[in-house]
């Protein structure tokens, strides 16, 4: 069937930059900070699959190694943003009232600064790392996740089956664990493939206006960084990365729509 | 038509009050000390003399007096001082202003007339080959970081075409023609990024007016479909994107500021780049707050300009004549 | 009589889950010039259907199968679209369901009155305007210099009407259709309504085509009336001779279940046992079989033709017998 197959095939996707990134120490054929002056600027070759650097580093490797540190930011980014947000969400829809107005304010609020400006703010206070990063960028794309969970339990809430558990004495906190939860599950799922693009993405951003990753570390924001530097003779310095990030983007983008859509076609089909 | 603006006002204030609390507590709150950054690695330093810096910058007050001594400084135009520069951060900010604008301008420019030109193709027959390479690019679109859309810019128009500068900034009183060569790629950059979201939502809000009943009376006057598209569906769905367009500016102030930094652009989102790499948080707050108060003013515009477009939402509820 | 709308074979698919299915079958009439005529049918019988394939309305899913429609005679189905659109809203124009969602919600009436006659003439603005402010009070709306300026939530249904209506005759309409145009509205508005439609049509001699599913409507407005039932006209005659006697057993039994205030209350409600098909599931034969009360082992096979019984149309096998059986039964 048409469908199945995309759905499998940005799944798929996914789960092979996954793999192929946290496998990078295995799959990588060189040690990505190997210095081999020799090797300097070379384009792709037998040698160097995706051409060396300035200092002969080997770019393959390097983005192997790019992408694991890329992607291990984003998840942690993603799942922070999930807890965070899905909290928030949860208590105001459950709570409504004055919390519910308050937090969703708050939601408003920090929707309000821009990504990047508010990114920039926190790094610059705590500074850039492997811990920060996701953290910051978690807190970030916490209030959409709340916005898109709150308004999943009050669908939810007011659905005729949750009445009626309450009506034959369920208690609440049951109730929403047991039965709402897995009934707001596939928009979370939705939720956390867009944030992990996302969040790929801010890494990225953040990594190349040198306020990421710094070297000798290297995501594929550093990466760019450093390509951009030389883009004038070495194109491929960035070309490689800037096709790493956009894919797994893609991919996380696609994944989260084909969910939305079966969701969308089920619910109508009822 | 007033109490509409009043409400309207009143909500963008209080969004814009929690907002800049939220980035002045970050600063505060969050571990770092700019003092410590000022110094960077200074030897020698005593404690006694980090002290006396500390309590000259007022960082010893408890937290509220200073957001309530900041805020009132802001209202009088007093934006602080650079920790660095010792500039009054008002000056470095309005300096630098003109240039965000005019990029600002030109990518919201570009964004909409691209999003004017491709949602109503893609609506006029949907499904169509036009429609569904439309939707590829949206997709593809949304997927790619702005800096990348810049990077493959330069690398086709500077690099390998040379046609247009790929860095640097001349103001407009010293040479219009150059000015806006050098604001070619930026604003190209800036509107494409910003152009999937807006062809998104205008798209699905036109197909979705598209089927209302009122089309099929437009249709059935003999209008033509090219009339009944920007006469009748165009319209309709603008409330809702205008909506969205508030969005996409707060996407594109977000961007602009790396875009501001790829092109060499001396605006101030470049300057809030540098104050960043600086630790200066003085200039980041102003800046955060002349940006933070732009995106909720474009965003009140924007909800006035619904009003304007829908009667509806302006004229006070129940305003029905006799029958 | 020249006659103003002639329809032939008409037929209409929808897709379902085994390929596309029939929702008009064949459908064939004549509307003579001046003539009233009213189409009636439950909900799903195809008479919006049939409206909109008038005006060339039809969108996809729905496709237009075969069929031929003249309008003075020219064919329209086959017609270029761009020389149609002459023709539409011009010569055939339609008054829709529910008038609150007919009109732009965010555009005056009056312009979209004006824009209607700017397309079918060669008024300018002003002209327009003022032929625009005409048209208001000939369709009987109070003020019209001012109401020209209002929007439509700042009216009433009755008033929305009216300015459907309006904009219908802003050309120099030969054939009105109006597609439940009372349905959605009050019954003492729905009498004001029909009157309206009534008088403007005997000014300017239109044809009018009147569908509705109350038969009381199409009683009192139209001259002819034909019934359908699940996308097949099955009785096509004058309203006086359908309604002394019904030949088709569809049209006897729903003039049967026919409620006003004279019914025995103590009395069930005569209704017609089953249910109209399902597109998907149509019966091989008369449509109407299953639920006959006169059916033979004929009917299931052959699907019958409207054909003259008598002083009517009549798309059934039995036609004459049950003529006589209603004659008798006066």
């Amino acid at each position: 069937m048409k469908f199945n197959w995309r759905y499998s095939f940005s799944g798929f996707l996914i789960l092979l930059i996954l793999g192929i990134c946290l496998a990078a120490p295995i799959l990588a054929p060189y040690d990505p900070n190997a210095i081999a002056v020799a090797d300097a600027f070379s384009g792709p070759t037998a040698k160097n699959w995706m051409g060396a650097d300035d200092l002969g580093r080997d770019s393959f490797s390097r983005i192997l190694y790019g992408g694991r540190i890329t992607i291990l930011i984003a998840m942690a980014a993603t799942a922070i943003a999930l807890l965070i947000g899905t909290t928030w969400g949860l208590v105001a829809g459950v709570r409504r009232g004055w919390v519910d107005e308050f937090l969703m304010r708050t939601a408003d609020a920090t929707m309000a600064i821009p990504q990047i400006l508010f990114a920039l703010v926190c790094v610059s206070a705590v500074g850039a790392s492997v811990i920060s990063l996701p953290i910051v960028v978690g807190i970030l794309l916490s209030p959409t996740t709340a916005r898109m969970a709150r308004s999943a339990v009050v669908t939810e809430l007011a659905s005729d089956y949750v009445t009626a558990a309450i009506a034959s004495g369920t208690k609440r906190s049951k109730l929403i664990l047991s039965e709402v939860m897995p009934n707001i599950a596939p928009q979370l799922l939705v939720q956390l493939s867009i944030n992990a693009a996302a969040a790929v993405m801010l890494e990225a951003t953040l990594s190349f206006i040198g306020l990421g990753i710094q070297p000798p570390n290297a995501s594929w924001g550093t990466l760019m960084l450093q390509g951009y530097a030389k883009i004038w003779n070495t194109y491929w310095f960035v070309f490689f990365p800037a096709l790493a990030v956009t894919i797994t983007i893609l991919a996380f983008n696609a994944y989260g729509e084909r969910i939305r859509v079966t969701m969308d076609s089920r619910r109508s089909s009822v | 038509m007033g109490v509409f603006l009043l409400r309207r006002a009143a909500s963008s204030l209080s969004v814009l009050a929690l907002s800049v609390v939220l980035v002045f507590m970050s600063i505060r709150i969050l571990p770092g000390d700019p003092v410590l950054a000022k110094l960077g690695a200074a030897t020698g330093v005593t404690p006694e003399a980090l002290e006396a810096l500390r309590e000259e910058a007022g960082l010893n007050r408890p937290l509220l007096v200073q957001l309530i001594s900041w805020i009132g400084d802001a209202f009088r135009g007093d934006l602080g001082v650079s920790y660095f520069s010792q500039f009054p951060v008002t000056q470095l900010v309005t300096a630098r202003i003109p240039v965000t604008l005019e990029v600002t301008f030109f990518i919201i420019l570009i964004a909409v007339v691209l999003a004017l030109i491709l949602a109503p193709l893609s609506t006029l027959k949907p499904g169509s080959i036009v429609d569904r390479v439309i939707g590829y690019y949206t997709s593809i679109g949304l997927s790619i970081p702005g800096f990348v859309v810049g990077i493959i810019l330069i690398l086709v128009f500077s690099l390998t075409l040379q046609w247009l500068p790929s860095r640097g900034f001349v103001p407009i009183s010293e040479n219009l023609v150059e000015n806006l060569k050098l604001m070619i790629l930026p604003s190209v950059t800036g509107g494409l990024t910003a152009t999937p979201y807006l062809v998104r939502y205008l798209r699905a809000s036109m197909l979705e007016v598209k089927q209302s009943p009122f089309v099929r009376t437009a249709e059935g006057k003999g209008l033509s479909n090219v009339r009944v598209l920007f006469r009748h569906i165009l319209p309709n769905s603008l409330v809702p994107t205008l909506t969205m367009l508030g969005l996409i500016v707060g996407y594109t102030l977000s961007g602009v500021v790396v875009i501001e930094y790829m092109y060499g652009l001396p605006g101030i989102g470049s300057l809030a780049i540098e104050s960043a790499f600086k630790r200066d948080y003085a200039v980041i707050q102003g800046v955060a707050l002349t940006i933070i108060s732009f995106f909720i003013l474009t965003t009140f515009v924007f909800d006035i300009l619904c009003g304007i477009v829908d009667p509806r939402l302006r004229l006070a509820k129940g305003q029905k004549s006799e029958i | 009589m020249t006659n103003a709308l002639v329809v032939k074979g008409l037929s209409l698919s929808v897709p379902s889950a085994s390929g596309r299915v029939t929702v008009i079958d064949d459908l064939s009439f004549d509307i003579p010039a001046g003539r009233r005529v009213g189409l009636v049918g439950e909900s799903g019988s195809g008479k919006s259907l049939t409206a909109y394939s008038l005006m060339r309305l039809i969108k996809e899913p729905v496709r237009i199968e075969k069929g031929e429609i003249f309008l003075e005679g020219q064919e329209i189905l086959g017609m270029d679209m761009k020389k149609f659109r002459h023709l539409r809203g011009n010569d055939i124009s339609m008054i829709y369901q529910d008038p609150m969602s007919a009109l732009n919600p965010i555009m005056r009436i009056g312009a979209q009155i004006i824009e209607s006659i700017q397309l079918h003439s060669d008024l300018n603005r002003s002209q327009a305007r003022k032929a625009a402010i005409e048209l208001l009070a000939s369709v009987g709306i109070p003020e019209p210099d001012r109401r020209i300026d209002s929007y439509p939530f700042e009216m009433s249904g009755g008033m929305l009407q009216r300015v459907v209506i309006a904009i219908a005759l802003s050309g120099q309409p030969k054939v009105l259709i109006a597609d439940e145009a009372t349905t959605a509205l009050d019954v003492t508005t729905q009498a004001r309504v029909l009157t309206l439609i009534d008088n403007l049509a005997a000014e300017r001699g239109l044809s009018v085509l009147l569908i509705t599913h109350d038969l009381g409507v199409a009683a009192q407005f139209s001259d002819e009336l034909m019934v359908m039932y699940a996308g097949k006209l099955v009785e096509h005659g004058s309203v006086s001779q359908i309604f002394s006697n019904p030949v088709h057993p569809y049209t006897k039994a729903l003039l049967n279940s026919h409620c006003d205030y004279t019914i025995d209350v103590n009395e069930p409600i005569n209704s017609i046992a089953g249910q109209p098909p399902r597109p998907d599931n149509r019966p091989t034969g008369c449509v109407f079989s299953p639920r006959c009360p006169h059916v033979q082992p004929k009917c299931r096979e052959t699907v019958p033709q409207l054909e003259i019984a008598q002083d009517r149309l009549t798309a059934c096998f039995r036609a004459e017998e049950l003529f006589e059986l209603g004659r008798l039964n006066r």
